[in-house]
Order: C-alpha cells, then structure tokens, then sequence
C-alpha cells in the first residue's frame, strides 16, 4: 500500500472525509497507481525473464534412449541428434514439389490422419521444434520389458 | 560448419574393440575436384524434381552444417557400436 493510498484511509477513518470522498480521492490515484505496478511488474517481468534465461538454457539435443530385453540379452539404443539438425531436417519439407501435396493430402487423410500440407509453413516448423524443448516422454512397457525415453538436453 | 571427423567404435564379444577416427574434411578434396559434376547433377536433379535448385542446395548445405554433435550408440548381443560425428 502507497503513502497516498494509506492517508486516504486514516483521513476516512478519522471521519475526516466520508465514503464517496475517499472513493473519490483513491480513484483519482489508480492512473499512478497502475503505472506504478505497470512499471513493477515490467520490472520483475524483466528480471524473471534474465533468471529463467539463467536457469533454463536452451536444449542443444533430443535424446532417445530405448532399452529392451530381447532374448535375454539387453539391447540398448542411445541416440543424441543435434535440434539444429531438426530444424535443418524440417525445411526439407519446403522441397516436396506443389503438385504432390494433393497427393499426400488425399493419402494421409485415408489413413485417418487429417493433415493439410500446404497450409504448414516453415514458421509452425520451427515452432514445433522449440516446443519440442519441453518434450518429455517416458513409455515402461514392463510385458515386453522396454523402456523408451525421449527428451531435450 | 561441416562435419570434420566422425569416430566410429565397433566391439563385438568375439573380436577386440575397433576405433576408426574418419577424417571428413578430406572429403572437400574430391567434392572441390568433382564441383562442376555436383553442380550439373543438383540442378539435373532439381529441373526434374521441378524445385528450385538454390532452395535444394540450402536445405542440404543446412542439414550438413548441424551434423556435428550428432551421436549414435547401439548395444545388442554383447555387441556395441557407436558413431559419433564431430
């Protein structure tokens, strides 16, 4: 609470100013008030943002990690691609040549996937890609004793 | 920037573990040598897929330049092979 705001109070409280003055008299101050907290708040956001930056570094590497017992014999595959190599990998789709969308179209959708080529842009690429930093997926298939792990690093 | 060696590792239960260093970059001495080739084979390759050879070219050159880091180990039967592409 600001000094203003707390004067307001005590003088309402005093019985030196009635209800409606002192409603008055705080409203008048909500345009520096707001600015004020818009400045705090601009503030802290900004501070946040640095910490979070410090503490959340971006994710260089999508990891998968398959463990499976076959035969009795462990089997293990660890992977580690680049999420550069993602994004790289991503904008191949921009070489599928126009009239084979359609195509694609018409084939995805009669396998029950209703994905319209065309209207993917390289932009939603790479938003797919930044979100795939905060991908995690652990599958623990205990009957047949695999366990798949896909993250960032 | 492209890759400059990839390590592959192969050990298997019967034979002693094998560690071969491959120097990628040595491969720019034959790409050099063999550029009017590649060149006239992308666009070929682009004028028949109807794509913009410049576009084809990037795309590519992309997904090579982010192949460092790139690490691949697969263990199976008491066998181990790993590569990694520096």
């Amino acid at each position: 609470m600001n000094e203003n705001r707390r004067q307001i109070l005590e003088m309402l409280a005093a019985g030196k100013v009635n209800a409606d003055e002192a409603e008055r008299l705080l409203a008048a101050l909500e345009p520096e008030s707001a600015n004020s907290f818009g400045g705090f708040t601009g503030t802290i956001a900004g501070a946040n943002g640095a910490s979070e930056a410090a503490v959340k570094t971006r994710a260089k590497y999508l990891r998968v990690l398959v463990e499976a017992t076959e035969k009795d014999a462990p089997t293990t595959v660890n992977v580690r691609v680049p999420m550069q190599l993602l994004r790289a990998g991503v904008r191949l789709a921009s070489l599928i040549p126009a009239q084979a969308h359609e195509q694609l179209d018409a084939t995805l959708s009669k396998h029950g996937i209703p994905l319209t080529l065309s209207q993917i842009k390289p932009e939603n690429l790479e938003e797919l890609i930044d979100h795939l930093e905060d991908l995690t997926v652990d599958v623990d298939a205990r009957e047949e004793k695999a366990k798949v792990r896909v993250f960032c690093e | 920037m492209t890759p400059n060696i990839a390590i592959v590792r192969i050990e298997t239960p019967h034979c002693h573990r094998i560690s071969l260093w491959i120097p990628l970059f040595l491969l720019w001495i034959p790409a050099v040598l063999l550029s009017p080739l590649i060149v006239l084979v992308i666009v070929g390759l682009s004028i028949a897929g109807r794509i913009d050879p410049w576009q084809a070219t990037s795309v590519f050159w992309n997904i090579l330049c982010s192949l460092p880091g790139t690490n691949v180990r697969v263990t199976a039967d008491g066998s181990n092979v790993a590569v990694r592409i520096l």
